[in-house]
């Protein structure tokens, strides 16, 4: 009799315990539990990657893609203008190039062209060591000063992820959003308004 | 008329059997017998759907809380209406399938509506049923309109937990993120619903809701202002869920909350049971352009809703289920909106939560959201 009534009462104290809520005292928990043990999933993000031309990266220990760069820019390669010197091709009675490039960008203590333009080689850009920096890499320039968004950029938590959430990732570089000449941005308006919202509370 | 195991009663409304089509179960084969009504002319769509609203909820409509169980007057006919207000489904089918007039469309028209009135719940669904109730909603939507969508019934994905940051330095209020969302979700249009909202906060101010401008009208960003955004959080412990009388809302294995459209009844609990005001309530027909309806679709997702039910933000499962961002991820241009599977220990969102500065709203109600926010 004793026994079945010390039963009973473990019983109740065992399922009273219970609220009906899992497993878990929270998503953290869960999320930490649960991912134990992953292994990758069958959803591809590949698809939506097909129409854009990217290159891997791989910087400490996070690899992604990042959108080609050289083939957007219109006028590269920069030698097929650039055939002599720059000393050489400035001349007053010659239509300037680049004309609608004024740099913005940091102070003239700071930065000038030629700061990441390297003039005895036009076709690659320039650390501020004078060692070649590819047009593809050209994050490897921002990074020499912008150190923390770099690190949220590796990370992903800065930098537009394109494609899908689903593996392979791809993020945008640098020069996709900020022009590296002018890099902030002008206020703007809204796309939308909300005129009409209908007001549920208070 | 039953065939095998099903688990709601379904009527054959005599398509496939050929030798009983165009009689009515009392013998005769042409000409009526009487005991229908062949001689009632066809409703259209709308006048039915119209008679049928109005027979069940009637003044209801412009009513609210109280009001609408107390402040109604009750004769003996509107009383005899509410009773066969659901009926006249039925009735409607039933007519429809015995007249001699209405072609084989028609006809299917009616035992498509049939079914659907006495589906089951969602949730419960098998996945061959899944697939047939989404089958007869795109023959329904063709039948109709003429026109083909293509709706998903796909389920979560195992190991897989979507979860969402949002980078309040980074947002700019620019509001690309609403107008996507309307888009892709087929939100109706006359009355603006948004499941996002931007809200427009003072610096220094911290997040109060309160003093929160959500319908700014001028350049943004505006000086001395942050912007944060709001929509459902998926809360991994929802009490929009507990309260559902109806069971017509749960949340997801990849812990997505969604509502099956068809099951609710529109009692609005989990509205108020939002602490973070992510619900929204279809107070008249929703009304989307034909040109722009989203035909990608998903059950659960943006498919069309009716009058009088519950929606909100899915994460849009129709895409996020197919390994896409949502639709407010892809239009963001800041890059403010962060979205992954959190059971992926290199995915970029566990890196955002293990690396940032991270926080939830009201985390003190023990809800347990999966949308966080951080800073730069």
């Amino acid at each position: 009799m004793r026994k079945i009534v010390c039963g009973f009462v473990f019983l109740i104290v065992f399922y009273s315990c219970k609220h009906g809520e899992g497993e878990y005292h929270g998503v953290i928990e869960k999320i930490e539990a649960e991912s134990e043990n992953y292994h990758g999933t069958s959803i591809s993000s590949e698809q939506y990657l097909e129409d854009i031309k990217t290159i891997e990266i791989s910087e400490d220990g996070h690899t992604f893609l990042i959108p080609d760069r050289k083939g957007q820019i219109k006028s590269y390669a920069c030698t097929e203008c650039h055939t002599q010197p720059l000393a050489k091709m400035q001349s007053k009675d010659v239509k300037k190039a680049h004309w609608d490039i004024k740099l913005n960008h940091a102070n003239e203590n700071t930065m000038n062209c030629v700061t990441c333009h390297n003039p005895d080689n036009m076709d690659n850009l320039k650390s501020l060591t004078g060692n070649d920096i590819d047009f593809n890499n050209s994050y490897n320039l921002c990074n020499q000063c912008h150190t923390k968004q770099f690190e949220d950029w590796k990370g992903g938590a800065h930098g537009k992820r394109i494609g899908g959430w689903a593996p392979p990732r791809a993020s945008l570089t640098c020069v996709n959003c900020h022009n590296p000449h002018k890099p902030h941005f002008e206020t703007r308006w809204p796309v939308r308004y909300n005129t009409q919202t209908v007001k549920e509370r208070d | 008329m039953s065939n095998n195991n099903k688990k709601w009663f379904s009527l054959n409304l005599g398509r496939k059997d050929k030798e009983s089509s165009g009689s009515c179960g009392c013998g005769k084969t042409s000409g009526g017998c009487g005991s229908h009504a062949s001689e009632t002319t066809e409703m259209t769509d709308e006048a039915f759907a119209e008679a049928a609203i109005n027979a069940s909820i009637g003044e209801e409509r412009v009513k609210d809380g109280f009001e609408q169980v107390f402040d109604v007057k009750m004769d003996r006919r509107s009383a005899f209406k509410k009773l066969t207000a659901s009926l006249l489904i039925g009735a409607g089918a039933v007519s429809t399938s015995c007249s001699m007039i209405s072609g084989d469309e028609s006809k299917e028209k009616a035992q498509i509506d049939w079914e659907e009135q006495f589906k089951g719940n969602y949730k419960l669904m098998t996945d061959e049923e899944k697939q047939a109730t989404v089958d007869r909603l795109m023959r329904s939507y063709e039948l109709r309109t003429g026109k083909n969508i293509s709706m998903s019934s796909k389920n979560a994905e195992d190991d897989v937990l979507f979860g969402y940051a949002f980078n309040i330095s980074k947002c700019q209020g620019y509001m690309d993120c609403v107008n996507a969302c309307v888009e892709e979700n087929n939100q109706d249009r006359d009355s603006q619903m948004q499941y996002i909202r931007i809200h427009e906060m003072k610096d220094g101010k911290g997040f109060n809701f309160n003093e929160a401008d959500d319908n700014y009208y001028h350049e943004v960003p505006a000086e001395g202002h942050f912007y944060m955004g709001t929509q459902c959080f998926h809360c991994d412990n929802p009490p929009c869920v507990e309260v559902c009388p109806v069971q017509a809302t749960w949340r997801e294995a990849d812990g997505l909350v969604v509502v099956d459209y068809d099951w609710c009844v529109g009692c609005r609990y989990c509205m108020a049971a939002c602490p973070y005001d992510g619900r929204r309530f279809n107070w008249s027909k929703p009304e989307v352009p034909e040109a722009e309806v989203n035909h990608n679709q998903h059950y659960l997702g943006n498919r069309l809703r009716k009058k009088g039910v519950m929606e909100k933000c899915t994460f849009c499962v129709q895409r996020s289920r197919a390994g896409k961002n949502p639709a407010c991820v892809e239009a963001c241009p800041t890059g403010a909106r962060i979205f992954g599977n959190l059971l992926d220990p290199k995915s970029t969102i566990r890196w955002v939560l293990e690396n940032k500065k991270v926080f939830r709203l009201k985390e003190d109600l023990g809800t347990e959201p999966k949308f966080w926010y951080f800073m730069d």
